[in-house]
């Protein structure tokens, strides 16, 4: 039996679900490709946990849940954190889980980069390496000869890239338009279904811990342009970063606006516009009942093709088990591709 | 009788024989055919003009036919159809002088406001429902002129997707 060793970078609810989701599916994936995975090392912000004899998926997530830190981490916690930890222990994939930065992509970016300088494959749901740097990331993994996939970047479970790359593959891409920011999806639809005024759903959203305590990464459309970046580059092939997308959120979107809308049968909603000649995130009106018509945290994509004309997915947007399984779907394709 | 059709075709291949092939088996007999596959209007599609003749329940039939096969006619009779686009501005509408804002969308060639409906919100922002006719592939002339405007005004726009 063949032996995949990951270490997991970033412990937060993706990290989190990956060990849960790991957990669960040991054996499919032993049974879908021939190889047993152990999880190496896990890490937090501050500390990690390591053990090249494998640790305990459950007890990853417990002590972290209970004790906050993965260093609690009984016999095999450590202080050690960040780059070094891909020197402390032999591993095969990095499982990048690390939160977005659209600053300067750290840590991810040095960690990525040094996963493929060893030579290893890597899976990740950053989506801040990818929007500022998509060009130097792809072209560092095939300089390396590793595999680097990022299907959870951009919709959670909802299956976007892989299905574009592998399921279309016999068609051009003309162009992608989706919601791809489920936070936001989740206040235009309740500011719908409610009459609500923008403020009092965003509070009642960062109650629910649907929008976070600083919603601007989603409101202000920051998140979904990330994402407009990283289908541009992978599914059109277009060389763009984040400063090449025009982003209007929806902080200025009012109970007024979309009550006139609906007179005419439309909603308003967040959409990323991914064509080649152009980049957006803005509100726009859908159709009632189109394909655009999805409600709460959904996610959906409809992509404009040659042969098969238009082609839409839709599924949630986040959710910690729900982002790992679309990590998973890339660690298993790797995998594969290995026998 | 005659009737005169433009229609827009993808560019793949098939597509004029698709188009062809209801004229006469629909009993309708086709007098002629433009079709310059290396022009294409702003909507990556190549228009094709039609002549065909025939008793008026089979051109009906043909027409039915090419919607049903989902083909956009563009033009009948030398008439242009229309489409409706709705559109939410938002800002100081009415004091960024709300006629001139309407005047210049009427300016647009093939664009006409055929409906208006605003909030006022006090002092506030108002938000204005507008909705337009404008001749079938003028849309993305009319959304970019749109946001030009809205630019000059500091409105915001929102578009149809």
């Amino acid at each position: 039996m063949d032996e995949c060793k990951v270490i997991i970078m970033g412990f937060g609810a993706v990290g989190q679900g990956v060990a849960d989701a790991l957990f669960m599916k040991k054996e499919l994936i032993k049974e879908k490709t021939g190889f047993e995975v152990k999880v190496v090392a896990a890490a937090d912000s501050s500390s990690s946990a390591i053990s090249a004899e494998g640790l305990d998926e459950k007890l990853l997530v417990d002590t972290k849940k209970n004790e906050g830190k993965l260093s609690a981490y009984p016999e095999f916690g450590s202080d050690k954190n960040g780059a070094e930890i891909l020197d402390a222990v032999e591993y095969d994939c990095l499982i990048e889980a690390t939160p977005t930065n659209i600053v300067d992509a750290e840590p991810a970016l040095s960690l990525t980069f040094k996963a493929f300088e060893q030579g290893k494959d890597v899976v990740t749901s950053n989506k801040g390496h990818l929007a500022l740097k998509f060009k130097d990331v792809v072209s560092a993994a095939e300089k390396a000869g590793v595999e680097f996939k990022y299907e959870a970047s951009v919709g959670g479970s909802m299956p976007i890239i892989n299905f574009v790359k592998d399921t279309l593959s016999s068609c051009d891409i003309k162009s992608i338009n989706g919601i791809l920011n489920g936070t936001t999806n989740y206040i235009l639809s309740r500011m719908t279904s409610e009459g609500s005024d923008y403020e009092d759903i965003l509070k009642e959203s960062q109650e629910l811990g649907i929008a976070e305590t600083d919603p601007t990464q989603d409101v202000e459309g920051i998140d979904a342009a990330c994402k407009t970046v990283i289908l541009a580059n992978s599914l059109l092939g277009i060389d763009a970063t984040y400063s090449d997308v025009k982003v209007e959120g929806i902080s200025k979107i009012t109970s007024e606006a979309i009550e006139l809308a609906n007179k005419d049968d439309y909603l308003i909603k967040l959409i990323s516009e991914v064509s080649p000649d152009n980049l957006q995130v803005s509100p726009r009106l859908v159709k009632k009942g189109s394909s655009y018509d999805v409600s709460g945290t959904l996610n959906m994509a409809t992509v404009k093709t040659d042969l098969a004309d238009e082609v839409s997915v839709i599924g949630l947007g986040a959710g910690s088990l729900e982002t790992a399984s679309a990590m998973l779907t890339d660690l298993i394709s790797i995998l594969k591709n290995k026998n | 009788m005659r009737m005169d059709l433009v229609l827009e075709l993808l560019d793949v291949p098939g597509q004029l024989v698709s188009v062809l092939e209801p004229i006469s088996g629909l009993g309708a007999n086709l007098v002629t055919v433009i079709h310059k596959r290396d022009y294409k209007n702003e909507n990556g599609m190549v228009p094709v003009q039609l002549t065909m003749e025939g008793k008026q329940e089979d051109l009906k039939n043909v027409i039915n036919r090419y919607e049903e096969l989902g083909f956009s006619i563009i033009e009948i009779d030398g008439v242009i159809k229309k489409e409706k686009i709705s559109t939410i501005l938002f800002g100081h509408i009415v004091d960024r002088d709300l006629r001139d804002t309407m005047d210049k969308i009427n300016a647009i060639e093939g664009v006409l406001i055929v409906g208006f409906d605003i909030k006022l919100n006090g002092e506030d922002k108002s938000t204005a429902l507008i909705n337009v006719e404008a001749d079938f592939g003028k849309k993305q002339m009319f959304f970019k002129r749109l946001e030009e405007i809205a630019q000059e005004k500091e409105l915001l726009v929102i578009n149809e997707v």
